[in-house]
Formats: structure tokens, C-alpha cells, sequence
């Protein structure tokens, strides 16, 4: 399979004051492909999204689109002129106008009738059909979403970008929202770029995922890459609870309270050693625990251990044990990562 | 004056949004009704209602024996009248305070322990403190700016100054003098009500509202509530217009020259609220971008219309050299007050855009930009439209005010240009009160619509509701 980059950032940087926002980011969207931008509150993901849409001028850096400039250090062509969609976190939809006329804002160059059909047919394609007329405040989230994305699409965008499209949803609807909205988006074959600070939709949607902390692209890759290799503690971190347990490396293996893990990347010294807390087995044998609490987690028990000072939570699947208990542990090898202390 | 505003605008505002009486949504907006009656209207009213050789005091003397101790062309006087007139800026301030209260906050007191006059009186009160400051700021800043009433009343004021030292010395050096301390004390006032708006901090934004607990007055208390509003718009309007109409109308005014004052109020008010608005609303989609320039242009709303007048005379000099013949001098003095009025009314006409305006959330504009629009087809298309009813609100307070204005217009009208409240200060000055009494009266009918849609909307309006 050959990728072709649809979208390009270089070495883009912005700065709000002396706040640095985004550091020399680098991002590859390839096309037709859903790219997933996972970072915390704050870490700039937001701002980058911005500055692909032309709502920003980077300070720093270039961004290509088919071969075309975009933005370069101190300007930028103008978001009206980019051919970049944006689905925004509030959807933005215009209270003053009917779900059909929100989407069919953006196709001012059509005939009135091409133009009414065209946004009676996007609102189809989200099964919103029936909803045309009804104004933005009558919707529901879920609903008011998909006119935004119905709307953003329109206009058959180069690009389309989406800022946290689940954090305006209930949790017991962000698996219907993230199923029907990739549906949508692999129908309209578009090249798409998601925001958002959800581990676990991200993973679930992103076909590549960038992981970016401080204003920074830490890493980027498949998911399960992303998942299973972190290249720091952050990365890891953001994908989802883990455990970093300090240990020494000697002779190719980390040694913690918990159990020994082979590093192979590490010289002889402090290490920190990262675990899921599903990498967290009991065995028949191993290294001795103390377990200090047990949760039910629904799927898994969340057991709480100490050895030698140090706390890991562990999930255990299947009977747990129970409190007061002493257990023996091991470390899963491949849902653990060494990292030399103090990275 | 200020003190007495103060306490019955507060007082007003607290028996309509806590307590539920008799016609008390029909008080909600009908307590701001004197705004359309204009200071100097009031003042005629009164005036001729307690004139020493009125009708009243010859009966009141013969029949009881006994004279009013007071007189109303007084400084106490005055300051009732300006009082009656005044206190409704007041009242729209501490009812808007206390709407946009929190319920939670008035609950977590009652919760903590305090009874509802100490949950009232330690928290919501505290918390009105900025509203009553920029309340009571704004009617003294009408109260200095005032000219009709006080000049009648013969109370000497700062604005009366101004106005003599340009009419009767012609010594606009001399007007100036009045006219800077007038300006100091204006900008004293405007720092004290912007401080006060400042306080909005105060209010809590995202707090789900809630219908504020409502106490019921029954019986006696609930009959005394309904008095005391019924007693501040009779004072404010009903009084003072029934005698106008009762006293005056059967003088047959000089009909065409009426007509022409009342077409040209119209059409400087018509005209001064769309120039106005429109610059308003220019002002306030660019200051998002400059808002020192927002912040600059509402000056002008603390400058008493006379001293704006006087100010406008040096560059009004010039225009009127360069334009030496009379039609475009005619011309070029409605450009003058207009550009007068819009000044001076343009803070007034901001803030409801920039509330209307702020339902437009910047990704809205942003959505509209990625969807192909430029900046200012985006504020065509979506700013403008989503505030239209902010836009009109705006039209109607400079209409009301441009009708009501009289110091600048004065001032600076064409020779011969006269509008109501124009000639209504002519007859009054000239003690002919009775032919007053028709301009003053038709100046409150005109007004009145438009400050009842006003105050409907007003009382209406919730935080979280579309206005």
C-alpha cells in the first residue's frame, strides 16, 4: 500500500506571548486515512488543529497541502481559501438558521435548487433527512454534531478536521457517536485529522495516531505501536494508566520489587520500569506482594499492591485475591517498557 | 438625590424580583416607564401643580387653611423632581443585579444558616453592590447633564452655566469654563460606573439558572408593596403627564409649528439612532481586535450634552466657513448633532450590541470562516443577523434619548431648526407654560411605545434565555 501525504506540517512553532503553544511540530496526514492527534488539556493539540485551518499564523515552520503552501513563519493563506473543513468542539452550528441552511452555508457558489438538493442529500448521509428543518437549539448533541460534520463536509474538504468530537457526549454514547461517525467519514473518503484528549476513542478510531505533550509531537504511529512501545513515560502516560515503577538495570535486566524485565536498551544503572496495569500478572511464582485493597472494575479487579515500599496496581481478570494477602507477581514482558531514571 | 434614588430604585427592584404581590409583573416593567417622560416635562408638571398661585395651594389655603411648606423651584425641589425622573436607571440596574443572582448562592446561605432577610441582606445585597455604584452613577451623571428641568426650576447648575455663558455672553471661553469641571466630574462618575461594572465578576456565568426564591406578601404587606410601586410611577409619570394633559390641553397650540418641531424630532431621532447604531456596531465587531477603542469611544456617554455641544463649536466654526451658504449650513449642522448625539449616546448603544454580540461564540465566526466566508462576510452573514434584536434594542434607548436631549440641540441646531423639547424650553422660558405643555406631552407619547417594548424585553430577559 502505497501512503500519499495529503496534508504536511514542518517544524511548526507558536507562541502566545512568552507561552510556547506548539514547538516545531511535525505531522504527516496521509489520504484518506483518520489520523488521531491524542494529547492532554492544554498540551497545544488544539492550537496545531488551529493552525492547520489557517485560524492561526505559525511564528515558525511550513504547512503543505497537495504540494500547496499553506502557512509559513508569519503568514498564512486564509481559512476561507484553504479547502480545510473544521468541525468544531461546540459544533458552532448558526442558532439563526434551520439545520438545511447551516449546511448549506458553504456552497454559496451553487444554484439556490443544486445548493438545497446537495445539503438535503449531506443531511441524508448523516440520517438526518427527516431534520431539516429544525433549528440547531432543538437537536440533540449527538444530532447537532453530525449537522456540523454534515456541513463540514459539504463542501467536499481537502481535509477535514475534528476538535474533541466526544467531549460534549455522555459516556454511554461516545461508542455509538465514534462508530456512526467513522462510518461517515470512511463513506466520504476523506483525509481526516482528530483532536482529542480520550485515550481510548482515539485508539479506537485513529488508523495513525501523534501523541503530543507539551507542544510537542512525542511520537507517532500505528496505535498498537503507540501503545505497546511508548518511546518516553509521557507517551505512555497518555495512553492509558500505568505504572512506573522505579528498579536497577544490571546485565540486560531491570530489577524492581515487582518482578525483573529484560532491557535491552538500557545501560547498567537507575531505571524507571513502565507497566500496564494489565502487564501486572499473579503467578505461581514470582516476586512476593502485599495486597492492600481490592476493587471491583467490572471487567477486571483493580487490586492494589505494595512490595519494598513501592505501590502498582495491577488488573486482574478472572478470581481476585483478597486483601491482607500476600501474592506472587510478575511482569508481562511485552506490556512493559525500561526507560533510563529521570527520562 | 443620588441617596434618594438610590434607596427607591433598590428598594423597587428588591420587592419585584424577590417577592410576589399584587401586579407585581406588571410593576417589573411598568417601574421603568418615566423614562419617557423627560426631566423638564416633569418639572413643568410639578412646578405648575404647587405653584404658589396655583389652583391647589388657592384651594388647599381657602378650604383647609393651610399652605404646602415647600416650594419647588428649590434645590430640594429640583432634586424631587430629578428623582422621580431619575430613579428608573436605578431600578433596570438592581433588578438586572439581582435577576442574574444565583439562586445556589441565596441557597447555600439559607443552608449555612441565615434566615432570608440575612441571606438577603449579607449576600444578595453585597453582591448588588457594583449595580447600585454604576445605578446611582448614571442618574447623577443625568442629573448633571440635565438642563430643561434645573433652568426652569431656576436651580443654578453647572450645565445652565454652560448654556448661558454661550447664549446670553456669546463667550465660549467662558462656556469652557463651566464646562471643565462638569467634564472632571463626569469622568469621576463614568470611572465609578465602570467600576461597578466591573463587578461582574460577581455574578456567577455558568450557573444553570434557576427561578430565585420568591417570598409572597399577602394581605397588608402585599397591599404596601403594591403602593409603593404604584407611588413611584404615578410620581414619575402618571402625575406629572395627567396634569400636563389635564392643565394644558385645552390650549389650542400653534398646530403647524408643532408639526414641523415634532417631524423634525422624529427624523433626528430616526436618523441619530441608525447613524449611532451603525457606528455601534462597526465599533464593536473591531474590538475584539482594538478595545482600547471600544473603551474610548464610550467616554463620551459621562460628557454632559452641553459641554459635547460646546466642545463641537470649534470644529462646527470651521465647517461653517468652508460651507458658507445656508443650505449647507443647515446641512452641516445636522451632520454636527447627529455626530453629537451618536457620540455621546454611543456607550448606550454598545452595550446592548456587545450583549447581543456575545451569543456569537468565536467558533461560530471561525465555522463560518472554514466554510469559505471572509471576516467581514462572516459578520454579515452571522454576527449581524444572530444580533439583530440587540441592534434595535440599541436604535430604540438613543431614539428615547435623542427625543428627550435638549442642552446639545440647543446648541448646536441650525438657525430656525426646532424640535419639541426645543420648543418646549422656548414657551417655558418664556412663561408661556400652557403652549409647553403640548410639545413636553407629545415628546412622552412618542417615547412611551418604545420604552414599553423596551421594558417588556427588560423584565422578559433571563440569563440563559435567547433575548
Amino acid at each position: 500500500m502505497t501512503n500519499v501525504a495529503a496534508l504536511t506540517v514542518q517544524a511548526v512553532s507558536k507562541a502566545y506571548g512568552t507561552r510556547a503553544a506548539v514547538v516545531a511540530a511535525d505531522l504527516t496526514l496521509q489520504r484518506g486515512r483518520i489520523t488521531c492527534l491524542l494529547g492532554p488539556s492544554g498540551c497545544g493539540k488544539s492550537t496545531l488543529l488551529r493552525l492547520i485551518a489557517g485560524l492561526e499564523v505559525p511564528d515558525a515552520g511550513e504547512i503543505f497541502a497537495d504540494g500547496r503552501r499553506l502557512s509559513w513563519g508569519g503568514d498564512a493563506i486564509a481559512p476561507e481559501d484553504r479547502g480545510i473543513g473544521l468541525v468544531f468542539q461546540d459544533y458552532a452550528l448558526f442558532p439563526h438558521m434551520t439545520a438545511l441552511q447551516n449546511v448549506a452555508f458553504g456552497l454559496r457558489d451553487m444554484p439556490a435548487r443544486q445548493r438545497r438538493d446537495r445539503a438535503q442529500a449531506m443531511l441524508e448521509a448523516v440520517q438526518l433527512g427527516a431534520r431539516g428543518g429544525a433549528w440547531p437549539h432543538a437537536l440533540s448533541g449527538g444530532e447537532q454534531q453530525r449537522v456540523a460534520l454534515a456541513r463540514a463536509l459539504a463542501r467536499a474538504p481537502s481535509i477535514l478536521l475534528l476538535d474533541e468530537p466526544f467531549s460534549g457526549l455522555d459516556a454511554h454514547l461516545k461508542g455509538e457517536v465514534r462508530l456512526s461517525l467513522t462510518e461517515a467519514l470512511r463513506a466520504a473518503g476523506a483525509t481526516v485529522l482528530v483532536v482529542t484528549h480520550d485515550a481510548r476513542e482515539a485508539l479506537l478510531m485513529a488508523d495513525d495516531l501523534a501523541l503530543m505533550h507539551g507542544g510537542r509531537i512525542i511520537q507517532s504511529g500505528a496505535p498498537r505501536d503507540c501503545y505497546l512501545d511508548p518511546v518516553s513515560p509521557d507517551a505512555a502516560r497518555l495512553l492509558g494508566e500505568v505504572n512506573l515503577i522505579p528498579g536497577q538495570v544490571r546485565g540486560g535486566l531491570a530489577h524492581t520489587p515487582f518482578g525483573a524485565v529484560t532491557a535491552t536498551r538500557c545501560a547498567d544503572g537507575p531505571a524507571v520500569v513502565m507497566v500496564r496495569p494489565e502487564g501486572l500478572r499473579l503467578a505461581e511464582a514470582g516476586a512476593p506482594a502485599h495486597v492492600a485493597q481490592v476493587r471491583f472494575g467490572g471487567g477486571y479487579h483493580e487490586v492494589q499492591l505494595t512490595a519494598e515500599g513501592q505501590r502498582a496496581h495491577a488488573h486482574v481478570a478472572g478470581s481476585a485475591p483478597q486483601a491482607g494477602q500476600t501474592v506472587m507477581v510478575r511482569i508481562e514482558p511485552d506490556l512493559a517498557r525500561v526507560f533510563p531514571a529521570g527520562s | 438625590m443620588a441617596v434618594a434614588t438610590g434607596v427607591l430604585g433598590s428598594l423597587a427592584a428588591w420587592l419585584v424580583v424577590m417577592h410576589r404581590f399584587p401586579g407585581r409583573d406588571i410593576f417589573a416593567w411598568a417601574l421603568a416607564l418615566p423614562l419617557a417622560a423627560p426631566a423638564f416635562a416633569v418639572a413643568y408638571a410639578y412646578a405648575d401643580l404647587f405653584d404658589v398661585a396655583g389652583d391647589l395651594r388657592i384651594w388647599m389655603r381657602a378650604a383647609l387653611g393651610f399652605d404646602l411648606p415647600f416650594e419647588m423651584r428649590t434645590i430640594p425641589g429640583a432634586a424631587f423632581v430629578l428623582t422621580c425622573a431619575f430613579y428608573p436607571y436605578v431600578y433596570l440596574a438592581m433588578r438586572a443585579a439581582f435577576v442574574n443572582q444565583s439562586a445556589h448562592a441565596l441557597e447555600a446561605a439559607r443552608a449555612l444558616g441565615c434566615s432570608p432577610a440575612q441571606a438577603f441582606l449579607r449576600v444578595a445585597m453585597p453582591l448588588a453592590r457594583p449595580a447600585l455604584a454604576a445605578g446611582v452613577a448614571l442618574a447623577v451623571m443625568e442629573t448633571l447633564a440635565d438642563y430643561g428641568a434645573v433652568q426652569f426650576l431656576a436651580v443654578q447648575t453647572l450645565t445652565t452655566g454652560v448654556v448661558r455663558a454661550w447664549f446670553v455672553f456669546g463667550s465660549l471661553t467662558s462656556a469652557a469654563q463651566f464646562a471643565l469641571p462638569l467634564l472632571g466630574a463626569a469622568a469621576l462618575l463614568l470611572w465609578i460606573e465602570r467600576w461597578g461594572r466591573g463587578g461582574r465578576g460577581y455574578e456567577s456565568a455558568n450557573a444553570r439558572w434557576r427561578p430565585l426564591p420568591v417570598t409572597a406578601l399577602s394581605g397588608a404587606a402585599g397591599a404596601l408593596a403594591a403602593l409603593f410601586c404604584l407611588a413611584l410611577i404615578t410620581l414619575g409619570l402618571l402625575l406629572p403627564a395627567g396634569w400636563l394633559a389635564a392643565a394644558f390641553l385645552d390650549v389650542s397650540p400653534d398646530w403647524p409649528r408643532l408639526i414641523e418641531a415634532g417631524g423634525n424630532s422624529l427624523t433626528l431621532a430616526v436618523a441619530g439612532a441608525v447613524v449611532t447604531v451603525a457606528l455601534a456596531a462597526a465599533l464593536a465587531l473591531g474590538a475584539s481586535r482594538v478595545p482600547l477603542l471600544a473603551r474610548l469611544a464610550s467616554l463620551g456617554y459621562s460628557t454632559p450634552g452641553a459641554v459635547m455641544a460646546i466642545g463641537l463649536l470649534v470644529p462646527a466654526a470651521v465647517v461653517w466657513r468652508l460651507a458658507p451658504g445656508a443650505a449647507q449650513g443647515f446641512g452641516a449642522g445636522l451632520i454636527m448633532l447627529i455626530y453629537a448625539y451618536a457620540a455621546r449616546l454611543m456607550a448606550a448603544a454598545l452595550e446592548p450590541i456587545d450583549a447581543g454580540l456575545s451569543r456569537v461564540t468565536p467558533s461560530m465566526v471561525q465555522a463560518a470562516r472554514t466554510l469559505g466566508r471572509s471576516a467581514p462576510g462572516a459578520a454579515w452573514s452571522i454576527q449581524l443577523p444572530i444580533a439583530r434584536g440587540a441592534l434595535f434594542t440599541a436604535g430604540l434607548v438613543v431614539f428615547i434619548d435623542i427625543l428627550k436631549e435638549l442642552p446639545a440641540t440647543l446648541i448646536l441646531r441650525p438657525f430656525n431648526f426646532d424640535t419639541l423639547a426645543v420648543i418646549a424650553d422656548n414657551y417655558a422660558r418664556d412663561e408661556r407654560l400652557a403652549q409647553a405643555g403640548w410639545p413636553a406631552l407629545l415628546i412622552v407619547l412618542i417615547a412611551l411605545p418604545a420604552v414599553i417594548w423596551l421594558t417588556r424585553k427588560i423584565a422578559a430577559s433571563r440569563p440563559g434565555a435567547p433575548a
